[in-house]
């Protein structure tokens, strides 16, 4: 065994699903998805509409729960290395590590400060210095520190489209979670803030592991390093976003990527 | 080719009668809503005309404290022979008929008409204090555990639709419920249990019996609350239901518990509507007469409720003993029968002999009672207004 194969020089994914199967009810959504996410890496999720990407991104932090009758029904998912289904995984520990960013930037009616320290405030931080050193530093990595920092009392609601969205992705990174999970981020963006969040993904990367829905298959040829293609369900085709956009290996994916969809 | 131009109008409406059909609609709903505002402007204007002379006077302070800060009393009209009449109390009449001496002609006692209607106006405020308390909380906890926790499905249908059958429940029938539950079952801590109990735990120190707290505050209230119950938990459960579901998510997404969500990203901005729902309630119990009738009310009381008479502590009592007394004066509240103000009004108009005297004291408690409705409902949309300009989305 050579020593670049031994566990310290390549880490563990940090995010892994294996061969999961997961229905709403009665009606099957993913089929045997095999899946592995890499520490510090932008991992795309690209697919047609109802594919379940979504699903599959709800999956890792277990927002499904909240769905009646949603539930994995065969494999596992393992994040850090640890299946996130066993009986003795807190809910709240699992989402404050694996953070989440939604389609609709949604702040809640409060201050821009309140909105960014909220996830530390529930989990028992009290130490103002403390959430104010969070709040400075989740907004600079949001890019929105020099915008925002002479009105962080301000209603959260008075900022633009974009600038709610980066103050939702500033939200999510201040409890330093280990994954950042973004589902749709930029669909209801205009092109310029669209621009900013893309390049503030990069930098995300460099601290964070994050995983993108996007239906926007520029996107992901811009932010990602790795893309998964789903269709119906399954997932056809996981690579590195060079080799699955220049080469694809599958015909569906493919016919997918010249828009001659069948 | 063009057409040629013609003078004839190109859109002309058809004589189909839409147009008409338009016209007897639009006429026919005007007419409905006019008739609806007249009517309420009406008993507004009855009110205020019969009213108003009786609450307000001419001279400083240009309001009648009397019929404010008395309580009720009988009045007494006494007619000299020259047809003047001078009104008094109980206590009045005999040193007005002695002045008078032969010039006295007759003399007429009128029930309830005299003095004022602070016991009534206490009495209803305190039954609005017990009876929103009570509901505000049973209600909002019902409204947060159907709307957030609850799984949906056939029980919780069948739980929504036995809380709006409640509503329908015409008020009699709580106020029965009121006098069988609380007035004659209720549990309560006493040193004897009474022959009446249904039956009793006996604790040591003291005993729990089901005796029923008698007809008082407490038992008013309890029932009054379960009047507007339904009313609460509906409108609670609407105002919950409007909060975005997107708080939910991003807060559960955060590493939030259900409550924490519930604490700080649905109940702060629910609470507005809450409290608009909680206006309602506040109107319909001070309003409903029926509940408080075997529960609560008195026709007449001649103290009110805090007037009562404690054994007069010993000059070198602790300051514990003192404490002790005013927590069981305040307690003792709650525990009295009250008149009420719906109730007076009754009183006044179905049971009494009516002449002008009863048709004054009737037409001021109505005013009083309109006016002290509007300004709790008053003071509620304000505070709302204020929240709602903290919480908006």
């Amino acid at each position: 065994m050579t020593p670049a194969a031994t566990p310290q020089s390549i880490p563990p994914p940090v995010v892994q699903v294996r061969d999961m199967d997961f229905c709403y009810g009665a009606s099957q959504a993913l089929f045997d998805i095999n899946l592995k996410v890499e520490y510090h890496r932008v991992t795309a999720l690209i697919g047609p509409s109802g594919c379940g990407k979504s699903t599959l991104l709800r999956c890792i932090n277990r927002m499904n729960d909240r769905v009646p009758s949603a539930r994995v029904t065969k494999g596992e998912v393992l994040v850090k290395g640890k299946n996130i289904h066993d009986g003795d995984v807190d809910l709240t520990q699992l989402r404050k590590q694996v953070g989440m960013v939604f389609q609709k930037s949604n702040p809640f009616p409060k201050s821009i400060y309140e909105n960014v320290a909220y996830g530390l405030r529930i989990h028992g931080e009290k130490n103002k210095s403390v959430l104010d050193e969070a709040v400075e530093r989740s907004l600079s990595h949001a890019a929105l520190w020099e915008e925002l920092k002479d009105r962080l009392h301000a209603n959260a609601l008075a900022l633009s489209g974009g600038q709610q969205q980066r103050l939702c992705i500033a939200r999510a990174i201040a409890t330093v979670p280990d994954v950042l999970l973004m589902d749709e981020p930029c669909s209801a963006l205009d092109p310029i803030s669209t621009l900013k969040i893309e390049e503030l993904m990069h930098q995300l990367a460099r601290e964070f592991t994050v995983v993108i829905v996007t239906h926007n298959m520029q996107q992901a040829v811009r932010v990602s390093d790795y893309t998964a293609f789903l269709h119906l369900g399954k997932l056809v085709e996981f690579a590195p976003t060079e080799e699955l956009f220049t080469n694809p290996r599958e015909k569906l994916t493919d016919s997918y990527l010249r828009g001659t969809f069948s | 080719m063009n057409p040629a131009p013609t003078n004839e109008n190109p859109f002309a409406g058809d004589s189909s009668g839409i147009q008409q059909r338009e016209t007897a609609a639009r006429w026919g709903l005007r007419v409905g809503s006019y008739i609806v505002v007249i009517i309420t402007l009406a008993i507004m204007l009855h009110i205020f005309v019969k009213g108003a002379p009786v609450v307000f006077q001419s001279k400083w302070p240009f309001v009648n404290t009397q019929f404010l800060t008395e309580l009720p009393a009988t009045l007494h009209v006494i007619e000299d022979q020259e047809g003047t009449r001078i009104e008094t109390d109980v206590n009045g009449a005999d040193a007005v008929k002695k002045k008078l001496g032969d010039n006295f002609r007759s003399e007429k006692t009128i029930s309830y008409s005299g003095g004022g209607i602070l016991g009534p106006i206490v009495g209803t405020a305190l039954l609005v204090i017990v009876s929103v308390g009570v509901a505000l909380f049973l209600g909002v906890a019902c409204a947060i555990y159907l709307s957030e926790y609850a799984k949906h499905g056939k029980f919780l249908e069948m739980v929504r639709l036995a809380i709006l059958n409640l509503a329908g429940v015409p008020s009699v029938v709580f106020g029965l419920f009121g006098l069988g539950a609380f007035v004659l079952t209720a549990p309560t801590f006493v040193d004897v249990p009474a022959d009446r109990s249904v039956f009793s735990i006996p604790l040591g120190f003291t005993t729990l019996s089901f005796e029923g707290w008698d007809t008082c505050v407490l038992s008013g209230g309890f029932t009054l609350a379960f009047v507007i119950l339904p009313v609460i938990i509906t409108a609670s459960e609407q105002c919950l239901q409007a909060v975005p579901q997107g708080f939910r998510e991003t807060s559960m997404a955060l590493g939030a518990t259900r409550w924490q969500t519930i604490r700080y990203s649905v109940l702060p901005f629910a609470t507005p509507g809450i409290l608009t729902s909680s206006i309602l309630g506040i109107a319909r119990a001070a309003g409903e007469t029926a509940p408080i009738m075997f529960t609560a009310a008195l026709a007449f009381k001649d103290k009110l409720p805090w007037q009562k008479d404690l054994p007069p502590l010993p000059a070198d009592a602790s300051i514990f003993a003192h404490w002790e007394q005013s927590v069981s004066r305040f307690l003792g509240i709650f525990t009295e029968s009250v008149q009420a103000l719906p109730y007076h009004i009754y009183t006044l108009a179905a049971k009494i002999p009516q002449n002008e005297y009863a048709e004054r004291a009737q037409y001021g408690s109505v005013f009083v009672f309109l006016v002290l409705v509007a300004s709790l409902a008053a003071s509620s949309v304000l505070l709302r207004k204020h929240l709602r300009a903290k919480y908006r989305w």
